[in-house]
């Protein structure tokens, strides 16, 4: 294959794995966010975080994955970006482990007390992932990735991007959860009350999963990633051997979604 | 290129610290994960229920440590970018392949599959079930190796060439991309460590497996049974573990003076070779000072062996006084002592790391590129607050959890988080007015599938 063309897979696998994180990581942010509206007492928490636990650790892979492309396709660039977003990538990493934290104390059973600090850690976390996302987004679209972005475009853009995870995990909720977080859920989506239309959960999730994965896409656009590219003896190796494995990623999450999906009435993984 | 010498110190505390942190949880993981696999296995096969107990029990144990060890890893993977750029720049055509190949090809299936293990408990049939594991359990091995390709490349450089152009075409300066795609994947410096870490961390396992047994024994715990087996299966493996790390151990010692003469030359305390050292680097890469710290260098090896010395005198007789029942149930004495033993592994790894990272000084990969060459262009007040934030995280992560730990080990095995079937707890649980589902929620389909209740 020419340096041509394993440029251009590099970069579509790179935007494969980002676009899968912001749809599927996405949603669990999401609904973390909002756990404290949906969920009124603990069991109600209980029941809408039984919607998130079995998915995130297949769901975070994808931004662990989306990274080792970015180190091993394109190391240099990824090193001038992440040295100059330094500082918008320490919070986001802080509320993703926040996040997990609150997600593994609250399965481990404990007090009501440890419970009530596990929910504020799952969405004290979410939102601070999602804000620091927001600033991170910004800096890729606003053309100088190398250094630390502010300005207008930033205040903008982080309340946006927080809302559109927000409502993608809201959406999301519509269509996994049941009960009163699920009532709730949609009528925040416009699906519920006296007038909610019934099958309107699902397209409206579509909707912002399609939002979500948009997100990544046009704001890393502009990034010079094809030209700075590692050289050929590297990339002649490592695209095809992700291209090889993909697929049996994909299948492996999909079985993952199909054996632990389902709705239940009751909390079934916590 | 300079940078501020305290960004420079401020980064190395920030690897240091987190990559300790790190591997504190990854040493049992690798170890348990073996262990626990066979255990299922041997679950599956027989079908006893002490066999089946001790799974969820060790499970629930693995599960703990393996969350915390995830989330410390989600900081490593970002931090070689963040706080190491030139790394990239200059290595970047071989070193981050590695690290790229570690996400997609083992990690992705070792989280998603890990998922569906901990969380499919009753939801597959117990042969699929089991094999999740083993996948979960090989998965984190080729983890171990691809990350170990990329540390021992730093500690060996092979296979490799000088491109002008550096690690990418628009890249500024010099670099090395890749030339012998074999010699990086079966770099000796990488094998080596590999399976020294293999039998080190199945020796955390193990001693920590004795060491909570021991506990339960120690209390007279009305599960005697489960706790005989799980401490004799301990002491067991601990012997040939023990043999497998010293002996790999030995290799690498032995090879050092070939691939780092000067960590070599100062772990021997020999002066005259490392001043003939120093006067010819000196001579080859510009005035500089290329003696490693002693005391990190030294003092890692010295605590690594003698660690490894002490081992050996509780693991040997402790293989042989295992095979008495009596001694098992009854002598108290060696409970204590299994116990006081569970910090030791954990000791002689993180002392043998210090050893080979710190003796590497002051290259970041071996006679090529400079750690302070390769530390990020941030001002110390951005690595201060990195190191602040990540710091309290880390701390507060690994005390948290360590205690978290102990307390899930000294509860016992009664009824673990871990393959509880919350189908049969949850229905009483639910209040009312939960049970209107949406149009597309039908009843629950985890009941139609294949049921292992354990």
């Amino acid at each position: 294959m020419s340096q041509t063309v394993l440029e251009t897979l590099a970069v579509a696998l790179l935007s494969f794995f980002t676009v899968g994180y912001f749809v599927l990581g996405g949603a669990d942010l999401g609904l973390g966010m909002v756990l404290p509206y949906l969920g009124r007492g603990p069991y109600e928490r209980r029941l809408v975080l039984d919607a998130v636990v079995p998915f995130f650790l297949g769901n975070e892979v994808w931004l662990i994955a989306a990274a080792g492309v970015f180190t091993g396709c394109f190391p240099a660039y990824e090193g001038e970006l992440f040295q100059g977003q330094f500082m918008v990538l320490v919070p986001l990493l802080t509320g993703w482990m926040v996040r997990d934290t609150g997600l593994w104390w609250r399965r481990n059973g404990g007090s009501a007390g440890r419970h009530i600090l596990a929910d504020g850690l799952v969405t004290g976390g979410s939102w601070t992932v999602a804000l620091s996302w927001g600033w991170l987004l910004a800096g890729l679209a606003g053309g100088t990735p190398e250094q630390l972005t502010g300005g207008p475009l930033v205040v903008l853009a982080v309340p946006a991007v927080a809302a559109l995870f927000a409502a993608h995990g809201l959406a999301f909720g519509a269509v996994r959860l049941t009960g009163k977080p699920w009532e709730r859920a949609r009528r925040m989506t416009g699906c519920g009350g006296h007038g909610g239309r019934v099958g309107c959960s699902r397209p409206t999730l579509a909707l912002t999963a399609v939002a979500m994965a948009a997100l990544p896409l046009v704001a890393g656009a502009r990034l010079p990633l094809a030209e700075s590219a590692v050289t050929g003896p590297v990339l002649g190796l490592l695209v095809p051997a992700l291209l090889v494995m993909t697929p049996l990623l994909v299948a492996a999450q999909v079985w993952m979604w199909r054996a632990l999906s389902g709705r239940s009435a009751a909390p079934r993984f916590m | 290129m300079c940078v501020d010498p305290e960004t420079l110190d401020l980064a190395r505390w920030q690897f240091a610290l987190t990559a300790g942190g790190h591997f504190l949880f990854v040493a049992l993981t690798l170890g348990l994960a073996g262990v626990v696999a066979c255990i299922q296995t041997c679950a599956v096969v027989s079908g006893a229920s002490v066999h089946q107990r001790m799974v969820r029990f060790w499970g629930q144990l693995y599960v703990v440590n393996y969350a915390v060890g995830i989330v410390t890893g989600i900081v490593m993977e970002f931090q070689f970018g963040m706080a190491w750029s030139g790394l990239g720049h200059y290595a970047g055509g071989l070193f981050g392949a590695s690290l790229a190949m570690e996400t997609v090809v083992a990690f992705f299936i070792e989280s998603t599959f890990l998922g569906m293990w901990i969380f499919g408990w009753n939801r597959f049939n117990k042969w699929v079930h089991l094999g999740l594991l083993w996948v979960v359990t090989l998965t984190a091995y080729m983890s171990a190796y691809w990350i170990l390709i990329t540390n021992g490349f730093l500690n060996n450089p092979v296979g490799y060439r000088s491109s002008s152009s550096g690690s990418s075409g628009s890249s500024h300066g010099s670099g090395i991309e890749l030339a012998d795609t074999l010699a990086v994947l079966t770099n000796p410096s990488a094998l080596l460590a590999f399976f020294h870490i293999l039998g080190g961390a199945l020796l955390t396992a193990a001693v920590f497996m004795a060491g909570v047994s021991a506990y339960h024994l120690f209390r007279r715990s009305p599960e005697h049974e489960l706790f005989r087996k799980s401490l004799r299966t301990g002491v067991f493996t601990s012997v040939p573990a023990l043999f497998l790390t010293a002996a790999v151990g030995g290799v690498q010692l032995g090879s050092l003076s070939g691939i780092q003469p000067m960590k070599a030359a100062v772990f021997a305390g020999k002066e005259s070779t490392i001043a003939r050292l120093q006067a010819e680097l000196a001579a080859q890469f510009g005035p500089g000072d290329y003696v490693p710290s002693t005391a990190l260098t030294r003092g890692g090896a010295v605590v690594m062996l003698a660690v490894f010395a002490l081992l050996l005198y509780v693991c040997l007789p402790g293989a042989v006084l295992a095979c008495f029942r009596k001694a098992v149930y009854r002598f108290r004495a060696w409970h204590v002592l299994l116990m006081v033993m569970v910090p030791l592994p954990y000791v002689a790894m993180t002392a043998g790391w210090v050893f080979r990272e710190a003796g590497r000084q002051p290259w970041v990969v071996q006679g090529l590129l400079k750690t302070e060459d390769a530390v990020s262009q941030l001002s110390a007040g951005e690595m201060r607050t990195s190191l602040a934030v990540f710091g309290t995280l880390f701390t507060l992560l690994v005390t948290v959890n360590w205690w978290l730990l102990l307390r899930t080990a000294a509860r016992g095995p009664d009824d673990p988080a871990l393959g509880r079937d919350e189908r049969d707890s949850a229905t009483d649980g639910a209040t009312g007015g939960d049970a209107d589902g949406g149009p597309g929620g039908g009843p629950d389909d985890g009941a139609r599938r294949p049921v292992w209740s354990l």
